[in-house]
C-alpha cells in the first residue's frame, strides 16, 4: 500500500452567489468553503471542527458532491483506484469533482455520508429496512430476499434485532435511528463514512453509545472517518487528527494529542477552552469570544479571524496592553460599521439617572469606553490622545470622522495580511500571523502561551467582562467566566511571557 | 448473481451485481402490466374487430356491450388495486397504523361503509341485474310502504292493490318507478356505476397530470417552473363550464366528454399543491439520504417524493370527487347531460315534473347523491387527519 492518502482535499471551494432583482444580478457571494486542504489517511478518524456556519456541513455536501463545488479538487484514492498519477493537464483522473455519472455512482458506494438529525433522514412511508436495504436496490440487487437478509444481518451488529426490520421510522428513539442511520451508511461496505455531527442531536448518554459503536465498527471494518463536530470534548474522543475550521478556512490541522496540549492558533485556543471540565479547582480559561461571527458574504480581510481574535497582533508603535487593544479595534469596527448608537447610549444613562434630560459627554464617553473594555487612561498618551479625539467626534454624531481617526491610529497587521500555514512539528499547522512574523512584530514568546493553563498576568487588570454581554459568541462561550482578564491573556503583550 | 452469494454486506461482488439490469420492475408494475393488456386487447378487438353494433361479448353469447369508458375505466381500477390496494395489503403494519388512526372518526368509517355499497353496487349491480326498462304500463308506481292516489295510476296499471281509492307500492319496486314505468332501485344501482366511473377516471387523470406537472415544477425550477405555473394559473382560471357548453352545442358530448373536460381542467390546484409539497420533501433529509445511495432524480422522486406527496394528495382527490359528481348532476338537472346513460343526474331530471304527486323519482336518487357526497367528504376529512405527517408526529 502506498502512502498517498484516502481521499486529499485540495482547495476545496463552495461558493453560493447571491442574486437579487429580477435579472438576478450577482449581488455578492457567500464564501461558505473558502479553499481548504485536508486529507484522510486509510483508517484513521479526521475530525473537522469548528462553530455552527463556519462551513464544515457545506464542505462535506460538496465533498461527496450534493452539491457541486465552485473550485478545488476533491480526490479520492479508494474504490481501486489508488496509485494513480495525475494527467497530463494537470486533471487528477481520481478527482470528485469531474467524476461523470457512472464514476460517482460507483463513488458513491465507497463514501458514505451519516446526516446529523436521524428523525428526519427516514423516509416515513418506508419501513427501515426498506430504508436501509434502498442502497443495494440502487446499486442493482434485484434480489429481495438477499437484501433483507443483509439488512437484518446489518440490524444486528449495529445492536437492534432482525425483526425491526418492518418497522417503521417513527417507531423508534433517536438513538436506534441513528444506529440504523450507521448500518445505512455501511451497507453498501464504503472505505470513508463522513459523519455530519452524528451525535449532536443525542442526549449525552446516547452519544456515548453511538460514537462507541462508530469506534467499533471503524476497527472491524478498517474504515476511514471523516468526523465533523463543533463539539471539541466528542472529537478528542473519537478522533486522530483535527483539523480547525473558521468561517471557511481551515486555520490549524494537527494530531489529536498535540492539538489538544499545544494548539497553535488563538481561534482552536478558544475552542478548547469552552471545555467543561470536570475538576473545580481547575480554573477553566474561558476565553469568550469578542462579536458575532462575521458574514461569509463579506469575511473580514487578511486573517478572517482578527475581528474577534484574542491575540490579535498589536504594532510595536502603539503602546497600550492587550484587552485595551482588543476594544480599541472592536470600538473601531463598532463605530466603522455604525453599530454603535451614541444616542441609545445617552438614553440608556438617562434612563439610568432618573431621566432629566442632562446626560453630560463626558458619561456617554465612559460608557463607550466601559462597553468595549477600554481603560479609563491608556497607558501611551499618544493613543489617549488620539482616542479622545475619536471619542469627542463620537458623541458631536459626526462617527465616519471618529473612524477614520481610530483607522488611522490603530490597524492591526492581522487585517492586511492573510496568514499562510506555518509547520510546528509532523503534521501540525496552523495559519496564524503570530507564528510567521509574530516574533519580529510584537517582541513576545508567541508560540508557547496556553489558555488552557491559564496564569494570571501581572499588568493585565482583571476587567469585568460582563459589561459586553451579547458580544460573545453562545456556542463557544466557555462556562467559566469568573476568572477577572484570563481570557484575554495572551502572548501578544509586549513584553508578557507566561509562567508556567 | 453468482452462486457463492453471501448475506453479508461487506462481502457483497458489487462489480458483478452493479453490471447486471437496472431497470428491474416492482412487482406491483408488473401486476399492472399483466392486467392491462387483456383490456388494451379487448379494447382493440373491440374497436378494430367488431362493428359498431356488435356487443363485445357477442362471442360468448351475452348481450353485454362495453364502451370507451368502460375500458378507462377498468384501467383505473387496475391502477387502484395495484398502486392502492395492494401497497396497503404488502404493508400490514402501515395499513394497521393508518387504520387505527382513521378508526377515531366515526363518520367517516360509516362513509367508508357508504361508498363500499356504492363501489360494489356499481361494480357488480350491472352484471346481476337487468337494466331498468321503459313499460308504460306501470308507470308511478309507489315504492314500498307508501301509495299514490289512483287518480295517477288506476286498478289495472297499479302492480299492487288498490286501497280505498290508493294504489300501494310492493316490493317488486321498493323504491317505486318512473313515469316511463322504469325501476327506480335499478336505475339508482346503474347509476352507481356511472358515478363510480366519474370518480375513478376522473381522479386518474387529475393525479397523473397533477402529480407530473407538480413534481417536474418542482425539480426543474426555473422557466420550465414558471411556465407550468402560469398554464396551472390558466388552467385554474379557465371557464370549464361555458367549454363543456360550447362543445356540447357543437359537436354534443357523452359522458365520456363531460369526465374529459372536466378533469383536464382541474388539476390545477393538485398540481400547485404537490409543486408546494415536493419543494418541501426534496429538502428533506431522507431525500438527501436517497441521492447519497446513488440514486438519480427520477429514482428519488419516485421512490421518496411522490409516495410522501401522495398522502397530501388523496385528501385533495378525494374532496375533488364530490364537485364532478355535482356538476354531472346539474348538467342532467338543467338537460344538458348524456342522457344515453342512467345516471343519478338524469334520474332526477327525469323526474322533476312530477315532484307533486311522485316525489320519490326525484328523492331517491337525490338521496343517494346526497349520502355519496357527504361520504366523500367525510373521508376527505379523515384521511387529512390520518395520513397527515405533522398529525402523526403530533400523536407520537
Amino acid at each position: 500500500m502506498t502512502d498517498e492518502p484516502l481521499l486529499a482535499v485540495r482547495g476545496l471551494e463552495k461558493h453560493y452567489p447571491i442574486t437579487e432583482g429580477i435579472l438576478n444580478r450577482r449581488a455578492g457571494t457567500v464564501r461558505a468553503v473558502d479553499g481548504i486542504d485536508f486529507s484522510v489517511r486509510r483508517g484513521e478518524t479526521l475530525g473537522l471542527v469548528g462553530e455552527s456556519g463556519c462551513g464544515k456541513s457545506t464542505a462535506a455536501g460538496s465533498l461527496v458532491r450534493l452539491e457541486d463545488p465552485t473550485g478545488g479538487e476533491v480526490i479520492f484514492n479508494g474504490g481501486g483506484r489508488a496509485g494513480e498519477t495525475r494527467n497530463a493537464d494537470g486533471t487528477h483522473p481520481n478527482d470528485v469533482t469531474r467524476f461523470d455519472r457512472r464514476e460517482l455512482k460507483a463513488f458513491r458506494r465507497d463514501v458514505q455520508l451519516i446526516l446529523q438529525d436521524p428523525s428526519s433522514s427516514f423516509d416515513p412511508r418506508m419501513t427501515v429496512g426498506e430504508s436501509l436495504a434502498e442502497p443495494l436496490r440502487v446499486h442493482g440487487m434485484s434480489d429481495r430476499d438477499r437484501r433483507r437478509a443483509i439488512g437484518e444481518d446489518l440490524l444486528e451488529r449495529v445492536g437492534l434485532s432482525a425483526d425491526e426490520y418492518d418497522r417503521y421510522p417513527h417507531e423508534f428513539s433517536g438513538g436506534q435511528k441513528q444506529r440504523i442511520a450507521l448500518a445505512r451508511s455501511l451497507v453498501l461496505n464504503p472505505e470513508l463514512i463522513i459523519a455530519d455531527e452524528p451525535v449532536s442531536a443525542l442526549d449525552m448518554s446516547i452519544q456515548a453509545e453511538i460514537l462507541s459503536l462508530i469506534r467499533e465498527l471503524q476497527a472491524a471494518f478498517d474504515l476511514s472517518v471523516l468526523f465533523i463536530s463543533h463539539d471539541m470534548s466528542v472529537v478528542r474522543e473519537v478522533c486522530d487528527r483535527v483539523a480547525v475550521m473558521y468561517l471557511g478556512e481551515i486555520v490549524e490541522v494537527g494530531p489529536v494529542e498535540r492539538l489538544f496540549d499545544e494548539p497553535k492558533h488563538p481561534y482552536t485556543e478558544a475552542l478548547l477552552s469552552s471545555i467543561p471540565t470536570p475538576d473545580p479547582r481547575k480554573s477553566v480559561g474561558g476565553i469568550a469570544l469578542d462579536g458575532a461571527v462575521p458574514s461569509p458574504s463579506d469575511p473580514p480581510s487578511g486573517c478572517r479571524f482578527h475581528t474577534r481574535c484574542h491575540r490579535v497582533i498589536k504594532p510595536a508603535d502603539v503602546d497600550v496592553d492587550r484587552s485595551n487593544w482588543r476594544g480599541l479595534l472592536n470600538l473601531r469596527d463598532g463605530i466603522e460599521s455604525g453599530d454603535v448608537d451614541v444616542e441609545r447610549v445617552r438614553e440608556n444613562l438617562d434612563t439610568a439617572a432618573g431621566g432629566n434630560g442632562s446626560v453630560e459627554d463626558e458619561a456617554v464617553k465612559r460608557r463607550l469606553r466601559a462597553d468595549f473594555d477600554v481603560d479609563e487612561a491608556l497607558r501611551s498618551a499618544e493613543a489617549e490622545r488620539t482616542l479622545g479625539r475619536a471619542l469627542d467626534r463620537v458623541v458631536d454624531g459626526d462617527p465616519e470622522a471618529a473612524a477614520g481617526i481610530l483607522a488611522e491610529a490603530f490597524t492591526t497587521p492581522c487585517e492586511r495580511t492573510a496568514p499562510d500555514r506555518t509547520e510546528h512539528a509532523d503534521g501540525h499547522e496552523s495559519a496564524c500571523l503570530l507564528h510567521t512574523r509574530g516574533e519580529a512584530e510584537t517582541g513576545a514568546d508567541v508560540g508557547s502561551g496556553l489558555a488552557t493553563e491559564p496564569t494570571q498576568i501581572g499588568r493585565d487588570r482583571p476587567t469585568d467582562r460582563a459589561g459586553t454581554a451579547g458580544r460573545s459568541d453562545p456556542e463557544n462561550r466557555g462556562e467559566g467566566d469568573g476568572d477577572g482578564g484570563e481570557g484575554r491573556a495572551g502572548g501578544a503583550d509586549g513584553g508578557d511571557r507566561r509562567g508556567s | 448473481m453468482g452462486t457463492q452469494r453471501s448475506d453479508r454486506f461487506d462481502e457483497v461482488e458489487w462489480d458483478e451485481i452493479s453490471r447486471s439490469r437496472w431497470f428491474e420492475p416492482s412487482r406491483n408494475t408488473l401486476g399492472v402490466v399483466l392486467c392491462t393488456l387483456p383490456i388494451a386487447v379487448l379494447g382493440f378487438y373491440d374497436w378494430q374487430v367488431l362493428g359498431e353494433r356488435t356487443a363485445t361479448f357477442a362471442f360468448v353469447g351475452t348481450e353485454w356491450d362495453l364502451g370507451g369508458i368502460d375500458y378507462l375505466f377498468g384501467f383505473t381500477l387496475v391502477l387502484f388495486a395495484f398502486y392502492l390496494v395492494a401497497p396497503l395489503y404488502q404493508n400490514p403494519r402501515m395499513t394497521r397504523y393508518y387504520w387505527r388512526q382513521f378508526k377515531r372518526n366515526r363518520p367517516a368509517v360509516v362513509s367508508l361503509g357508504w361508498l363500499g355499497v356504492v363501489f360494489v353496487g356499481g361494480l357488480f349491480g350491472p352484471l346481476v341485474m337487468s337494466a331498468p326498462e321503459q313499460s308504460v304500463l306501470t308507470g308511478y308506481q309507489p315504492p314500498v310502504f307508501l301509495s299514490i292516489d289512483a287518480a295517477y295510476v288506476d286498478a289495472q296499471t297499479c302492480v299492487g292493490d288498490v286501497v280505498s281509492g290508493r294504489c300501494q307500492g310492493t316490493w317488486q319496486h321498493p323504491l317505486g318507478t318512473t313515469q316511463g314505468g322504469k325501476d327506480v332501485l335499478a336505475s339508482i344501482i346503474y347509476g352507481m356505476t356511472i358515478s363510480m366511473q366519474i370518480a375513478f377516471i376522473t381522479t386518474t387523470i387529475v393525479a397523473a397530470i397533477g402529480v407530473s406537472v407538480g413534481t417536474v415544477s418542482a425539480y426543474a425550477g426555473g422557466w420550465v417552473d414558471e411556465t407550468l405555473m402560469r398554464l396551472v394559473d390558466v388552467v385554474l382560471s379557465f371557464p370549464t363550464l361555458l367549454m363543456f357548453l360550447l362543445i356540447l352545442y357543437i359537436y354534443g358530448a357523452g359522458l365520456g366528454m363531460f369526465i374529459l373536460i372536466f378533469s383536464l381542467f382541474a388539476w390545477g390546484g393538485t398540481a400547485r399543491y404537490v409543486r408546494s409539497k415536493s419543494l418541501s420533501v426534496s429538502e428533506a433529509e431522507y431525500v438527501m439520504a436517497g441521492r447519497l445511495s446513488g440514486a438519480n432524480t427520477t429514482q428519488v422522486v419516485r421512490r421518496h417524493v411522490v409516495p410522501n406527496t401522495a398522502s397530501s394528495i388523496i385528501t385533495q382527490l378525494t374532496l375533488l370527487v364530490p364537485g364532478f359528481l355535482l356538476a354531472e348532476a346539474q348538467l342532467a338537472f338543467l338537460g344538458l347531460g348524456d342522457s344515453e346513460v342512467p345516471s343519478w343526474g338524469q334520474l332526477i331530471s327525469a323526474g322533476q315534473s312530477d315532484l307533486s304527486f311522485a316525489p320519490w323519482i326525484v328523492l331517491a336518487p337525490g338521496f343517494v347523491l346526497f349520502l355519496t357526497i357527504l361520504a366523500f367528504n367525510f373521508l376527505g376529512d379523515a384521511l387529512l387527519d390520518a395520513l397527515n405527517p405533522e398529525a402523526e408526529a403530533e400523536t407520537e
